[in-house]
Parts: structure tokens; C-alpha cells; sequence
């Protein structure tokens, strides 16, 4: 480049190779004249202004560009011309073939050494930028549009808790303005501790249920969802975007969908409840019938098996010392009475439907007096261990009915242990111990009647409460009936648990009264 | 063998009322058997007696009110109740009335026995 400066021989020769290089040159250079006609016009330019270099020469942008562009175009020649400095304008140019270019138009003044002023502008194609850029901007709008208009919370904050962008939906949820909503700690807009939600929205992408608070009032629940860290999302440095979604409505719909489950599950039960109290009345109507069939029964039976035990004991009297040998025979029958005296016992205490006729006694005090005459009948061989744990509480209840549950319960724990006279058990080996207790628990006041005799079998388990069942041959099937029907008559019930091999417990539990509740 | 007594039976079943009297009777008591509570009643009128054994139900006049209306004119006459099942308030309002007792059918007869011996 230095030689051919330094050489002017050089430099001539080199102006239409120069003039050449000029025209496949792929930017776009024209030259003008003082009169702003053309001189020079490049195979770019020519593209541009429409026309070949030929028909160019001599005349002015003018002549082929509208009137409106030529003007323009011709003024900022006339500036360029007058001024030592090269200007540039952004054009609109429209050739002859009506094409439109969008141009940087660099424009400068040169003076040759002959004296002539001429005007050398480079034309620059703005128009793939300019369309690019009008994408880009139609996108950014619809982008915009889109952030403005989605039924969604957005919010673009920086890595310093500074927000970028906030949309409207957001702001409406929250009920601030775009300056508000600046102004104010947008950490505070997550309920629970702002702090931990700061945490939660910058850093990890996440995604999370929490209610949102405008000046400390929950005024929404939200879905959250956390980008996690944006390096470019047009901001410098680092960026998260949070996205809120309004669930209230959607937790509004679980609480009717949980409020109408719990209602079904109401009315199912309500419905079984009817049910129940249906079948409870009809067997309330039999049970009343049948307890009054039974007393009657009961009355006629008893006259006649008194006549029966009467006469026996006359016959006694009367045959006694005379050796007869119908002492057995008279035992029989009398043992006959009381079996038929216990079996309509058992049946009044099943079928009786009267309320418990309650009254106040020390409960403990009670139980150990029943005890000690039951035991007086017990065999010998059963022993009786007592642990009472109420001390002097005062409980009431209907003292004839419970007894009988004692007795029964009693009863059937030395039947178990070593049956009955003429049907005895097979002894264990073991002592047959009896162990009875009572406590004070939150049922109110329990006691327990436990034996360490042979179990009950699962299968026997499940049927002891039915009516009539029985595993003994001289049992009614009542007695276990009897006793926890007693007990739903004092509001409460009897347990049962036993193993094979390993002796039963039965507990029996009723509630106190309000007053001895509080007394207790 | 203790003084003979004077007692009266009460029971509408007869069988019962004989059965008793007959026991009683081997020891020598005098007893007087009685099938309706108005026959007790017009016994007792006629005579005092010791101790009387008397059934609860019974059609007509009940064994309760027929020793209430005994008491009125025979405040000392000792009276026992014998009942096949528990009336309550019946046997509630013969305690009150001042009865002696009651016993459960079929009746313990050695507790009878017993307390007749106490009277004697």
C-alpha cells in the first residue's frame, strides 16, 4: 500500500483496476459531483438506485428515487458538501424496480488536486437487521402481551431480591400497583417466615403450596413455581423467574369435595345408625314381650318347683332314720329344683328390659361381700385372690342385677376350672386360682374376673356372647348373655380374652355418674 | 322341740300351700292353709296367729294388700313373703308396711324352718 502511495505512475495506471475492484465490491459506493449528479456508482449502488452505472452518469438521485427520499437524500448531500466531516444517515431507499433498502449512508466530501469537490457515499444494507430486529420486537411484544394477559403471577427478580419485571395478574392478586409492589419487601408476600420463602423461590428450581399475603393478610393460596438460577434472561447477573398460580379456588373445591366425602361418610352413617336403632327397637318390642312372657313363666314355674322342693324335703322328713335308701333319689329331685330354679333365673336376667334400678353403695366394700359368700360355695380346691382398687368410691348401680353378673361370672370361672359336682375337669396340675379385681380406668369403674384354668378356644371366643351357646353340658347358654346385657343395662360392656392353655379374663366396666365422676 | 306356733299359709296354688303346712305341721305347729288373700284376711280376723308365710300374686286380693289390711287390725301380726319372681315395688311397699322378710320360690326351706324356730 506504501509503494503504490509513493509512486504516482503507479497510482494512475491502478484507477480503472481500482474502478473494477470498486464494482464488485459487495457494499454499495457511489460518487457525486459538486452538482450532485453522478459520477461513479458501484454494481452494488446500481442494485440499490434500480438503474445500470451508464445510465446513472449525469444525473441525481431525483431522477430515479421518490420525491420524498430524493429530497432527503439530497439534503444531507448538501450538509456533507458543506462540512469537513463525513455524516451518516439512516435511508429508506426505493430503486425504480420498486425495492426497498434499509440503509447506513456513510457520506463524506473529497477535494481532488485538480480542484473539483466531489461527494463519495457507501451504502451499508441495513434491511436483514432492520427486519430482524422488527421479529425480534414483534416477539418481545407478543411475549410482553402474553406476560401481561396470562391468568398467571410472574415475577422476574434479581439474585438481590430486585425485581425486574412484576405482571399485572400478580400485582391485581396482591392488590398493589407496580410501585407499591416495588416499594414494599416482596419477600413478605409468601406466607410462613419471609425469609425461608426468599429462600425458597431463589436458588433451586421449586415448586411449592403456600398462601400469599398483601399487608399481612392471606389474600390468596398459590402454586409456586421457581425457575431455580437464569444466567440470561436479559439481565445482568443472575435471575430467577417465579411463576404464581391462583389454587385458592382449587383449595376452595377440595374443601367442599372434603366437606361432601365427610357428609357421605355422615349420612352412610347416619343411614347404618337408623338402621341399627330400626333393628334395636324390633328387638327392644321382642325383648319387652319376651321379659314379660319370662316373668310369667317364671312365677308359674317357681310355684309348682316350690311344691316340688316342699314335698321332697316333707318326703325327707318323713322317710328319714327308716332305711329306706331314697336319700339319693330325694337329692336329685331337689338338685332338679335348683337347676330349674338357676335356668329361670338366668332367663329373667336375660329377658328383664326395665331400667337398672341404680343406687349408691361403696362399690369395693360391696364386691368383697358377694365374693366371700360366693366362695363359702366354691369347692375347696379353688382358691380366691382379691385386689381391689377403688378404696371408698361411691358407684351406682342396680345391686341385684349386678350380683347376678358377679355370681354368673364366678360361677362359670370355677366351672372352668374344675367344673361341677358330677361334671368335673380334668385337673391341670395347677392351683385353679380365681383372681378378681377392680380399678378405677377412663371407662369408668372396671372389674375383672380371671381364671387360670384351660382357655377358650378362638372358635368358642367368637360365639360366647350368642344366646344358648354353651360348651357345657348343663349350661343354658344365658348366663354370658345375661351378664353383658346387665352390663348394657349400666351403660356399659364386658371384654373377653383368652388363649388355650392359658386361662380367661373377663372384664366388666360400666361408666360413673356425672356426680361421682366429679367426685372421683 | 320349741313351743307350737300358730301359723297361717297363704298360696293360691295349692299344692304349695299344702306342701308347706304339711312341714310345718310335723313340727307340730298348728297351721292354717288359706288359698285367697281375702280368706287370710277374714282368718286373721277371727284369730290371732304367730307367723304367717304368704305368697305374693294371686288373682283377687294380693298377698301384700291383704297384709296391709291385716296389719290394721293385727299391728303385731309377723308376716313373711314368699314370691316366684322379684315385685318390687309390691315387696318394697310390704317392707315398709313392716314385714318380716321375704323368701325367693322355690323357698329355702331350712331358712323357713329357721325362722320359725326363732318365733318359737
Amino acid at each position: 500500500m506504501t509503494t503504490y502511495r509513493k509512486s504516482p505512475a503507479t497510482r494512475i495506471d491502478s484507477i480503472d483496476a481500482l474502478l473494477q475492484i470498486l464494482d464488485v465490491l459487495p457494499t454499495s459506493l457511489f460518487i457525486k459531483d459538486e452538482n450532485l449528479n453522478f459520477v461513479f456508482s458501484n454494481e452494488a449502488h446500481c442494485r440499490i438506485i434500480g438503474s445500470p452505472a451508464q445510465q446513472l452518469l449525469g444525473l441525481s438521485d431525483a431522477d430515479f428515487y421518490p420525491a420524498e427520499q430524493a429530497k432527503e437524500f439530497m439534503a444531507g448531500d448538501r450538509l456533507v458538501l458543506g462540512s469537513d466531516e463525513p455524516h451518516e444517515f439512516l435511508e429508506l431507499a426505493t430503486s425504480t424496480d420498486g425495492n426497498t433498502v434499509y440503509s447506513l449512508t456513510r457520506k463524506a466530501r473529497i477535494a481532488t488536486p485538480d480542484g473539483k469537490t466531489y461527494l463519495v457515499g457507501t451504502n451499508t444494507d441495513l434491511t436483514d437487521m432492520k427486519r430482524k430486529e422488527a421479529e425480534l420486537e414483534a416477539k418481545e411484544a407478543r411475549y410482553r402481551a402474553l406476560a401481561e394477559t396470562v391468568p398467571v403471577g410472574i415475577w422476574h427478580l434479581r439474585e438481590n431480591g430486585e425485581t425486574v419485571y412484576v405482571n399485572p395478574f400478580l400485582l391485581n392478586l396482591l392488590g398493589l400497583t407496580e410501585v407499591e409492589f416495588a416499594a414494599s419487601d416482596p419477600s413478605r408476600i409468601l406466607a410462613g417466615c419471609p425469609a425461608e420463602g426468599m429462600a425458597k423461590l431463589i436458588g433451586d428450581a421449586s415448586r411449592f403450596e403456600t398462601d400469599l399475603l398483601s399487608a399481612g393478610k392471606v389474600v390468596a393460596h398459590a402454586m409456586v413455581v421457581s425457575s431455580g438460577w437464569l444466567e440470561n434472561a436479559g439481565v445482568s447477573g443472575r435471575s430467577v423467574m417465579v411463576t404464581f398460580v391462583d389454587v385458592t379456588r382449587i383449595a376452595d373445591l377440595q374443601t367442599v369435595n372434603d366437606q361432601v366425602t365427610r357428609l357421605n361418610a355422615e349420612l352412610s352413617e347416619n343411614i347404618q345408625k337408623l338402621k341399627d336403632t330400626q333393628e334395636q327397637m324390633v328387638r327392644s318390642g321382642r325383648m319387652a314381650q319376651l321379659g314379660q312372657l319370662t316373668a310369667t313363666v317364671a312365677h308359674e314355674l317357681r310355684n309348682p318347683l316350690a311344691a316340688v322342693r316342699t314335698s321332697a324335703f316333707v318326703l325327707d322328713r318323713k322317710v328319714r332314720d327308716k332305711g329306706l335308701g331314697v336319700e339319693q333319689q330325694l337329692l336329685r329331685i331337689d338338685n332338679g329344683v335348683v337347676r330349674c330354679d338357676n335356668i329361670i333365673s338366668q332367663l329373667l336376667d336375660f329377658a328383664r328390659t326395665r331400667p337398672a334400678q341404680c343406687k349408691s353403695y361403696e362399690f369395693d366394700a360391696w364386691i368383697a361381700k358377694i365374693i366371700e359368700e360366693e366362695a363359702a360355695k366354691l369347692p375347696e380346691s379353688v382358691h380366691i385372690e382379691c385386689t381391689l382398687g377403688l378404696g371408698a368410691l361411691q358407684v351406682s348401680f342396680d345391686v341385684d342385677r349386678l350380683s347376678r353378673c358377679i355370681i354368673n361370672l364366678v360361677s362359670n370361672a370355677s366351672e372352668a376350672l374344675v367344673g361341677k359336682e358330677g361334671n368335673p375337669v380334668e385337673p391341670s396340675g395347677v392351683q385353679p386360682v380365681i383372681r378378681i379385681g377392680t380399678m378405677r380406668t377412663a371407662r369408668g369403674v372396671e372389674f375383672t374376673i380371671a381364671d387360670n384354668g384351660p382357655g377358650i378356644s378362638e372358635a368358642n371366643l367368637r360365639r360366647i356372647r350368642e344366646p344358648l351357646f354353651t360348651t357345657k353340658t348343663y349350661g343354658t347358654g344365658l348366663g354370658l348373655p345375661a351378664v353383658e346385657k346387665i352390663l348394657e343395662q349400666h351403660n356399659g360392656g364386658l371384654d373377653v380374652s383368652s388363649r388355650l392353655g392359658e386361662g380367661a379374663c373377663f372384664t366388666a366396666w360400666f361408666p360413673l355418674t356425672q356426680v361421682q365422676e366429679e367426685a372421683a | 322341740m320349741t313351743r307350737p306356733l300358730s301359723i297361717l299359709v297363704l298360696d293360691d296354688n295349692v299344692d304349695n300351700a299344702d306342701a308347706l303346712a304339711e312341714l310345718l305341721a310335723m313340727d307340730d305347729h298348728n297351721v292354717k292353709v288359706t288359698y285367697s288373700g281375702q280368706e287370710a284376711v277374714d282368718a286373721y280376723r277371727e284369730a290371732p296367729y304367730d307367723l304367717g308365710f304368704f305368697d305374693v300374686m294371686m288373682p283377687g286380693k294380693n298377698g301384700v294388700d291383704s297384709f296391709l289390711e291385716i296389719r290394721k287390725e293385727r299391728p303385731d301380726a309377723k308376716i313373711y313373703f314368699m314370691t316366684g319372681f322379684s315385685a318390687d315395688e309390691l315387696l318394697k311397699k310390704a317392707m315398709a308396711g313392716g314385714a318380716m322378710g321375704v323368701f325367693g320360690k322355690p323357698v329355702d326351706l331350712p331358712s323357713v324352718l329357721n325362722v320359725v324356730e326363732q318365733a318359737a
